[in-house]
């Protein structure tokens, strides 16, 4: 252990000093500020720009909207209620381009038709977001239309649809899916763990591939048997997961330096921290530990037949691709995360840890039992990986100026 | 003498095929034990079972002044055959790295490599980055490596591969330096003129088989026969009836004559035939070089003289 400590060491030192490993771990988020705020900036400027909106409204409607508008983080808007007619307001387009003009009047109520005007610098997303006073209005249309209060309620009373089981007895764990429902539960506080664990998932496939590329160097740089001269072959193979797996925690904090301080300011009403720091997390982000240790096991294994990394042949193309699986199947438990789909892929080691977060991250109340069965599968999988690798790690790593066949690798896990 | 290390009876098989037949061989301390065998015979294969980066299939890897039957790692120094450095890391780091791993303590590893480094001529190198380095000034470092950690038994494995004449001469020099301060050295090699200038004993591998084991001076005085080379136009068969002659190599105009083992050379040279053809005659030892030429080639020598040793 004390030497898989001491190689450890010397992978998280020789990266550190690394120049590319530092330049990626500052530009990889840049990079995903730069992605997440530029298409932005570049469709228009809702975020930053106020737009003055002015209301000519007829109907009395104008308390209602204001609310609406004002609790909307998306709408940047400054409403400004007025008296003057269409034409008066034509002119003052030229003076403030940013600004737009509604008119809410009888021809409103009677056909529901909203005339408006904007200026040339107001986004061409405006006619999109007026949308949001439909709902208000239409409920006007209605009360005017003389409707009984029965008719009302029928009339605004969504549809229901109710999942039934043929068995009467339970009725009572029936589910019920209104059409309201959704966006009932705050997003955020499931949310924000599942990122955040997603987040240290996707670093440490990340750091999982550099440590492909690191037992494939050191073949390459022949410096293995060196090494082994000093150290057994287990020692090296846990060394160099001990060290990148802290490289990858490195990885991750550096980019919670910057993730953690721009969510706190885009979601200024979601308690970020509250929602991160809860148990839920430790749990979410041991899953992602699991997988680390997983993919960590499978590559170092997989590198050490490797000389050349773009020279490997198909069948190490396929391993590589395993972590990638889930997003074969992302679809299905998206729609349905208690279903089939679902629960196959918590059980099947290379997609559990992935689909274990995101249904967590989804799911309400979390089915337990499937939970510690997928964690229990993917504890034994990464004792039986860890042992398979460490026999192909101990042949490989020393065959030089060739890749290790299929045929090669398959003889050494059974020797 | 003390033994540091001994190997007995060693014996390794690759599929069906047997690569190693009962090697048996001790390296003393303080002295320069030279494995020497032609590509394949096996050497490297020996050296990798001592280290344990193979298990021999029988037989027994003994380390003295060591009890238990783990490798003491931190006291023995490997250079490998096939060998490298990390490439993006500075000369000091790396060489700390390997002190570090073999326990030993960073503050005179520090020290040590800071004169070897100067030694072998790189001073200044020790903050530059190893991919700057030419092979030569690479294979200076992974020998400082070797070392650093002053280990009791040095390994080398074709230790001059690679190298140029001088530098050659700087790593011979190092070596016996080492073998003079009490380190055993074991180093393979098929470069037999360098070795044959250092070595103190000698072991000869061929198909994974003893062939001659043995001091250097009894190797030389036992298998180091005069030969006889004539320019001149003479048949084979002619040459080949002289008294004591043992075998005959021809080549166009030029014929060696191998001769018995403990002849007379003068009186030898009265019994040429007075009808050869004689432009030039010269007479000396076969040396280490041919040996191995003919071990390598399985010829007479392993036949008519080693053949008893190589069973």
């Amino acid at each position: 252990m004390r030497n898989s400590i001491k190689v450890g060491k010397w992978e998280i030192k020789r990266n550190i000093k690394n120049k590319s490993f530092i330049i990626s771990l500052f530009l990889t988020p840049l990079i995903f500020v730069f992605f997440a705020t530029v298409p932005n900036l570049l469709s228009g400027n809702d975020y930053d720009t106020t737009t003055t909106v002015y209301v000519n409204d007829e109907l009395g409607t104008y308390e209602v909207i204001e609310p609406i508008i004002e609790e909307n983080n998306m709408m940047n808007w400054d409403l400004t209620e007025t008296n003057e007619e269409l034409p008066t307001v034509q002119h003052r387009f030229e003076e403030e381009p940013n600004s737009a003009y509604i008119q809410i009047d009888e021809h409103t109520a009677e056909n529901g038709v909203v005339t408006y005007v904007k200026g040339d610098d107001v986004s061409s997303q405006f006619s999109n977001q007026l949308r949001i006073i439909e709902q208000p209005l239409k409920q006007l249309q209605l009360q005017n239309a003389n409707l009984t209060e029965e008719q009302l309620e029928l009339i605004s009373t969504p549809i229901l649809f109710e999942a039934a089981d043929g068995n009467e007895e339970s009725q009572a764990s029936q589910e019920e899916i209104t059409t309201n429902e959704i966006g009932m539960v705050d997003p955020y506080e499931s949310g924000i763990p599942a990122a955040f664990a997603g987040l240290v998932l996707f670093s440490i496939v990340i750091t999982g591939m550099m440590i492909f590329q690191s037992a494939s160097q050191e073949k390459k740089d022949k410096v293995a048997e060196i090494i082994l001269s000093s150290v057994t072959p287990g020692e090296l193979m846990q060394g160099k997961i001990l060290g990148y797996f802290v490289l990858g925690l490195i990885q991750v904090g550096v980019w919670m330096l910057f993730a953690i301080p721009i969510a706190i300011y885009m979601l200024d009403d979601v308690p970020v921290l509250q929602h991160l720091l809860v148990p839920e997390t430790l749990i979410l982000v041991f899953i992602a530990i699991l997988g680390y240790l997983l993919f960590a096991a499978l590559f170092v294994g997989l590198g050490a037949t490797l000389e050349d990394a773009s020279s490997g042949s198909n069948f190490q193309g396929m391993v590589m691709m395993l972590p990638f699986i889930p997003v074969v199947i992302i679809g299905p438990v998206l729609s349905d995360p208690s279903g089939i789909v679902a629960q196959v892929g918590s059980y099947i080691p290379f997609t559990s840890p992935t689909i274990l977060i995101l249904r967590l991250a989804i799911l309400d109340e979390w089915p337990w039992v499937e939970v510690l069965i997928g964690i229990t599968i993917l504890l034994v999988s990464i004792w039986l990986f860890m042992k398979l690798a460490g026999k192909i790690f101990k042949v490989g790593i020393l065959i030089y100026g060739k890749n290790a066949t299929p045929q090669e690798i398959w003889k050494w896990l059974r020797a | 003498m003390e033994a540091v290390l001994s190997v007995e009876g060693l014996e390794k098989s690759f599929k069906n095929t047997k690569v190693l037949h009962n090697i048996t061989f001790d390296v003393h301390k303080g002295e320069i034990m030279a494995i020497l065998g032609p590509n394949g015979a096996g050497k490297s294969t020996t050296i990798r079972n001592i280290m344990g980066i193979m298990y021999p299939d029988d037989g027994s890897v003994t380390f003295h002044n060591h009890q238990g039957s783990e490798i003491p790692r931190h006291k023995i120094g490997y250079l490998p055959e096939e060998r490298g450095l990390y490439k993006n890391v500075k000369v000091m780091d790396i060489i700390l790295y390997f002190a570090e791993l073999k326990d030993y303590p960073i503050k005179k590893a520090k020290e040590r490599a800071l004169q070897y480094l100067e030694k072998f001529g790189l001073e200044g190198k020790e903050n530059v980055s190893v991919e700057e380095l030419s092979k030569g000034m690479g294979q200076k470092v992974q020998f400082i490596g070797s070392i650093i950690h002053e280990p009791e038994l040095l390994i080398l494995d074709e230790p001059f591969s690679g190298l140029d004449p001088v530098s050659q001469d700087v790593f011979k020099q190092e070596i016996k330096e080492l073998a003079n301060n009490g380190t055993a050295i074991l180093l393979s090699s098929h470069q037999m003129n360098l070795v044959e200038e250092m070595c103190d004993r000698l072991f000869m591998i061929n198909r994974g088989q003893k062939v001659i084991y043995g001091s250097l001076k009894d190797v030389k005085s036992k298998y180091a026969n005069f030969k006889c080379t004539i320019l001149g136009d003479n048949s084979a068969q002619q040459l080949e009836s002289i008294n004591q002659v043992t075998r005959v190599e021809q080549d166009g105009y030029s014929s060696v004559l191998y001769l018995e083992q403990g002849i007379e050379l003068p009186s030898w040279l009265h019994t040429l035939p007075n009808n050869l053809d004689i432009v030039e005659l010269k007479v000396d030892r076969i040396s280490l070089h041919e040996i191995f030429v003919d071990v390598a080639l399985g010829r007479s020598i392993a036949e008519e003289v080693g053949g008893t040793y190589a069973q």
